[in-house]
């Protein structure tokens, strides 16, 4: 995955996979790879999510 | 010819005793000073009336207002119209005539009537600013907004009062620290050049504002203005502030050129400049006024303070806002996750479920089932007879039962 890209455009691409997933718009061959490409983008955006949150109480703290 | 000649003197006395005899009394006049001036303690006055179309005098005399009488009425006048007597102003005299055979004639001025002037001044000043609202000027200072960091000053003052270093002081010594740059741009504060004085300072402010090097003292090479001296000009606002001088004169401040030019003025002008009675109109067209010098910094250092305020706030917010909006997309990010495995397993189990119709559908046509309800398969060469017809005495059949098959010859 493209180390790159913007959290936007992951959270994006994430609820593009499971929106067709629950419109049932993949094929079954296609379904365990657009598993696995989900699972890489919650964990970038988790990844983004909690390095940014450890940045904010790093700063509060430095502030206090 | 001995026709008699009367001295100068001879005959002026006459006219002394005709005007004694004729007009003895005392008069009330209207008229308007064209000079006015103090001398020796008396008041030398010269009143005009003009032609109220054309404006050309019609009328002049000389007036004089002895020591004894001035000494009374001046303090009355200056106290009940806010401005001492000046050329330009109407008034109304009470008066007797006098003829000096040597000095010639004059008004003896026993009383003035201050409200007559008052009430002349109140007319003008009324069409000064009817005149300000045609010209659509009047409210355009009040729709300007003071900047966020309003802490370029211009200053016009004159620079020796005590107004001007009051209000230094009180910028200078704010409570929060809060830094400020004023630029002295010098001017006359009383009298009859006021206006023209306050319009070159305003001048010359505008010229520093339009991307000319600063005139002031404060700029320069002590290096930029704290907003580093941005495109939008070298100053935030103007303050006009006057006080300290013992005098009540405000009628410099009422005129329409300094009104026009104040009212257009690009940054908002705030004006300290003094008073007690009625506002000047340069007050009425100004973006903010206030009474004093000390209260126009105040409202300078107020401005900022809530600046601040407004910085302090954001800041003791914006930690705890950030962190709601990781914590709400984390939730976010977990119900988009819960929701794949159940998609998934709603796929699979719908074609599970057509796996099986489609076994079913096909255990239906397995011969196997047939066989063992007891029915048989007939083969001939390889293929199921369908014909008895396709069959001659001596062929070989093969008969397939439930369990196993068997072979025959056709008779």
């Amino acid at each position: 995955m493209n180390e790159n890209l913007k959290y936007e455009e992951a959270l994006a691409q994430l609820e593009t996979i499971v929106r067709k997933m629950e419109d049932g718009e993949y094929n079954i061959d296609e379904i365990a790879a657009q598993l696995k490409d989900a699972q890489r983008l919650i964990k970038f955006c988790q990844d983004k999510l909690t390095k940014t949150e450890e940045e904010l109480l790093k700063i509060q703290a430095e502030r206090n | 010819m001995s026709q008699q000649a009367y001295t100068l003197r001879q005959l002026n006395l006459m006219v002394r005793d005709a005007i004694e005899a004729e007009l003895s009394d005392e008069y009330w006049v209207q008229a308007e000073l064209s000079e006015c001036r103090e001398n020796r303690g008396h008041c030398y006055m010269e009143l005009i009336e003009k032609d109220e179309q054309s404006n050309t005098p019609i009328a002049r005399a000389s007036a004089k207002c002895w020591k004894t009488t001035w000494n009374v009425v001046r303090p009355h006048f200056e106290r009940t119209t806010g401005q001492p007597l000046h050329a330009g102003m109407k008034v109304l005299l009470r008066v007797y005539p006098q003829f000096h055979e040597a000095y010639g004639f004059s008004w003896i001025v026993t009383d003035i009537d201050p409200t007559y002037t008052i009430g002349d001044l109140a007319r003008r000043r009324q069409e000064i600013i009817v005149k300000l609202k045609q010209e659509g000027v009047f409210d355009l200072q009040r729709e300007l907004c003071l900047p966020l960091f309003c802490q370029r000053i211009a200053v016009i003052s004159s620079e020796t009062a005590a107004g001007y270093g009051d209000f230094c002081r009180q910028l200078e010594e704010n409570d929060y620290g809060f830094r400020f740059s004023v630029t002295l741009f010098p001017a006359i504060m009383q009298g009859e050049q006021v206006e023209q004085s306050i319009i070159f300072a305003l001048n010359q402010i505008y010229s520093a504002s339009s991307n000319l090097p600063p005139l002031g003292e404060t700029f320069g090479a002590s290096g930029p203005p704290p907003n580093g001296g941005d495109e939008k000009g070298a100053f935030d606002c103007v303050v006009i502030i006057r006080g300290g001088g013992a005098t009540t004169d405000l009628s410099g401040f009422d005129t329409l050129a300094l009104a026009e030019n104040v009212a257009q003025f690009p940054i908002p002008v705030i004006t300290g400049i003094g008073h007690d009675r009625d506002e000047s109109i340069l007050d009425m067209v100004a973006h903010q006024r206030v009474k004093t010098p000390t209260a126009a910094a105040a409202l300078l250092i107020d401005n900022l303070k809530r600046v601040a305020d407004r910085i302090a706030d954001a800041r003791q917010r914006i930690p705890t806002l950030a962190i709601h909006v990781i914590t709400d997309h984390l939730h976010r990010l977990e119900l988009l996750q819960n929701r794949l495995p159940v998609a998934i397993e709603r796929r699979l189990t719908v074609q599970r479920h057509r796996l099986e119709n489609l076994s079913i559908q096909l255990q239906g046509y397995d011969p196997q089932r047939l066989l063992s309800r007891g029915y048989s398969i007939t083969l001939y060469n390889g293929r199921t007879v369908r014909d008895a017809s396709q069959l001659k005495p001596g062929d070989e059949i093969e008969t397939r039962v439930e369990k196993g098959s068997f072979k025959s010859i056709i008779k």
